[in-house]
């Protein structure tokens, strides 16, 4: 389970400070759909970022799987990240000179758990994604399509307990789009948390639940 | 097992970069190359020049003309020099130290410079009156023909042996003979390097005609000498025999010009006897002059002196050497900086995976300190395959290459990687992830 309460969060301008997050309780239940959509600059990636422990609140509390995220150190929420949470961006970040299966193998190569069949995990997930044949390719050589399945196979990788989506969809033609989200469905079918950050009601729409952001706050 | 995982991620990333990894590591190979290189020389100088005044034996004595200023502990100050004054050492003087007790043999030298001809060849040279020990004592092996004998130098033989060089000026194998032309100024000089070099790769002066000079005749002075030999070539450091015309000294005596002893090597019966005789030695001369304007000075204050010089260039190399390593350290710092900054979305996407500050910093150290180790390696080898070629090729002297040497240079090696590593390792590892993956 995610819990955020009063989370705010605030970044230094030139002018002053700019208050991104004023308050934002959410709550998302293990295995729940949610979409958080926002116009540009409302603070969706913000959001993210803090979700995705890849920045600390200013004040507030985050609690996921039961840890009080707000109160780790660097370390720990290094370890939190890899074991609980996969990253799915709009731009895919994957690492240009790693082939497709080494980029998915990279959340294993950080992680603690000691699986003895990271090979076929890997080639499993590559296999479900339907990209198996690319897998000694690099990325440039990939449609966006293809390279979003990749980074999907690596956010599933390590079985996190929440998938956190930016703009998933964002780099991606219409019909490759569909293919994605029907992906995402068949994962959350499985049991996966997915919170996706999107400013499009055809990829909202998908998830169980929509909320938007406001004035740095969730209604 | 961190450091083990984020080893094995440093040799995957060099790897995975290795076309910019091979730019960034000639730095270090060209360092490195450089400290082995100048080690070599250094200690092949050292060892070089050790050898030949180490070679002229340690019962042997020199007399030197001029007198070597005494330190403040009673110890002769070879590196001051000796004073510079004519010599006034003579002849004379070397018969009395052939009395003095326990002295084996006396070898004295006067030298001059003179043209020699031969032909329509004229060669600038260093005329060398002596005896017959001068082979034996000056470690000059004969390439043909004999050494003049005892008996050649008391009836003052007009006999002469012609260094190396000198015998090929003359032969016009040499592109230095003294022209026809008034005032030329061309001297007998050995042949530069480069052309030695070449000489030994195209095999020597093809063009040339193989001849000897042994039983011709050579005009000194315009005086007439039968070459009754030919000295081996002897490039060694300050006492090459290659360009002297040798002569015995009762022979040089009668020219005009040659009075003064250059120097005088006294060998002493047995190494016991150095102290003692270097003391009657200094009697023996004394009593022929009426001031101290002469030195004897023994082979191991001549090395204690070398020993100071060579010690003075090792550490002109060992400050050429720190400002090359300094160099290469902070290009391979300023690389990695770079590719710090160029993989910052990469530093990103590894720490939104789960990498820690620490296993990034230790990717991006063992990366630095590989790239040194290994920029450091081949440096060592291109170092010890110059030395060997140089060995094989150069005859003037040899360059050592120790093996502490190059533990050292690998040492370095793993210190610059070490040193220069830390801070693009804390730049990469204190990279914030959410800006790093933002970053264009």
């Amino acid at each position: 389970m995610i819990e955020l309460r009063d989370v705010r969060k605030h970044f230094r301008t030139g002018s002053g400070k700019t208050e991104i997050l004023r308050g934002v309780n959410l709550t998302v239940e293990q295995g729940e759909y949610v979409a958080i959509m926002g116009k540009s600059g409302s603070g969706k990636s913000t959001m993210l970022n803090l979700l995705g422990t890849l920045d600390v609140v200013d004040s507030g509390a985050y609690e996921l799987a039961g840890k009080k995220v707000h109160k780790m150190r660097k370390g720990r929420r290094a370890r939190l990240r890899n074991e609980e949470i996969g990253f799915v961006f709009q731009h895919f970040q994957l690492i240009a000179n790693l082939s497709v299966y080494q980029n998915v193998l990279l959340p294993l190569t950080y992680g603690r758990k000691r699986l003895r069949r990271k090979r076929s995990r890997v080639l499993e997930l590559l296999d479900e994604m339907g990209i198996l044949d690319k897998k000694n390719q690099k990325p440039d050589r990939l449609s966006g399509g293809e390279k979003q399945r990749v980074a999907i196979a690596r956010a599933l990788v390590n079985e996190p307990s929440v998938i956190l989506a930016d703009e998933p969809t964002g780099s991606l033609d219409e019909e490759t789009t569909e293919s994605i989200l029907s992906l995402f469905d068949r994962v959350h079918k499985k049991g996966a948390t997915i919170i996706v950050i999107t400013h499009d009601m055809e990829v909202a729409e998908r998830a169980d639940r929509i909320l938007r952001l406001q004035n740095g706050v969730l209604v | 097992m961190k450091l083990l995982k984020a080893f094995k991620l440093a040799c995957f990333g060099l790897w995975s970069n290795r076309f910019r990894v091979l730019s960034a590591m000639m730095g270090v190979v060209i360092g490195m190359f450089a400290v082995i290189v100048l080690t070599a020389i250094a200690i092949g100088v050292k060892d070089t020049l050790m050898k030949q005044m180490g070679s002229l034996g340690a019962e042997q004595i020199l007399v030197l003309p001029g007198r070597v200023l005494d330190t403040a502990n009673g110890q002769k100050d070879l590196l001051s020099g000796l004073t510079s004054v004519p010599s006034t050492l003579t002849y004379d003087d070397a018969k009395a130290v052939e009395g003095v007790p326990n002295v084996k043999s006396v070898t004295p030298q006067l030298e001059t410079i003179t043209i020699a001809k031969y032909d329509d060849k004229k060669v600038q040279s260093s005329l060398v009156g002596t005896t017959d020990q001068y082979s034996r004592i000056q470690h000059a092996e004969l390439l043909e023909g004999r050494f003049f004998t005892k008996e050649e130098q008391a009836a003052k033989a007009k006999v002469i042996v012609l260094g190396n060089n000198i015998h090929d000026a003359l032969l016009g194998k040499q592109e230095n003979p003294v022209e026809n032309g008034e005032g030329s100024s061309e001297t007998g000089q050995p042949k530069p390097l480069w052309k030695r070099v070449l000489d030994k790769l195209l095999g020597e002066s093809a063009s040339a005609e193989e001849k000897s000079l042994v039983g011709k005749t050579v005009t000194i002075k315009e005086e007439s000498y039968e070459v009754i030999g030919v000295l081996a070539p002897n490039a060694t450091l300050g006492s090459s025999t290659d360009n002297n015309i040798v002569l015995p000294i009762e022979t040089a005596l009668a020219m005009s010009d040659m009075k003064n002893l250059t120097k005088m090597i006294v060998e002493a019966s047995s190494l016991d006897m150095v102290d003692q005789v270097d003391g009657e030695i200094f009697k023996a001369i004394k009593a022929n002059h009426s001031e101290i304007d002469f030195s004897v000075v023994k082979q191991d204050q001549m090395l204690g002196a070398l020993g100071k010089v060579t010690s003075i260039l090792q550490m002109m190399l060992f400050g050429i050497t720190v400002t090359a390593l300094l160099i290469s350290g902070t290009g391979i710092m300023n690389v990695m900086v770079m590719s710090v900054r160029e993989r910052t979305r990469e530093i990103g996407i590894r720490k939104a995976l789960g990498a820690s500050t620490f296993e990034v910093m230790a990717q991006f150290f063992f990366e630095t300190l590989l790239l040194c180790l290994i920029g450091g390696a081949v440096g060592i080898g291109l170092g010890y395959a110059f030395a060997e070629a140089w060995n094989s090729n150069i005859e003037i002297f040899s360059l050592v290459l120790p093996m502490w040497a190059v533990k050292l240079a690998l040492y370095t090696s793993f210190g610059i990687g070490s040193l220069f590593g830390i801070y693009p390792a804390l730049k990469a590892a204190r990279m914030n992830p959410s800006k790093a993956l933002r970053f264009e």
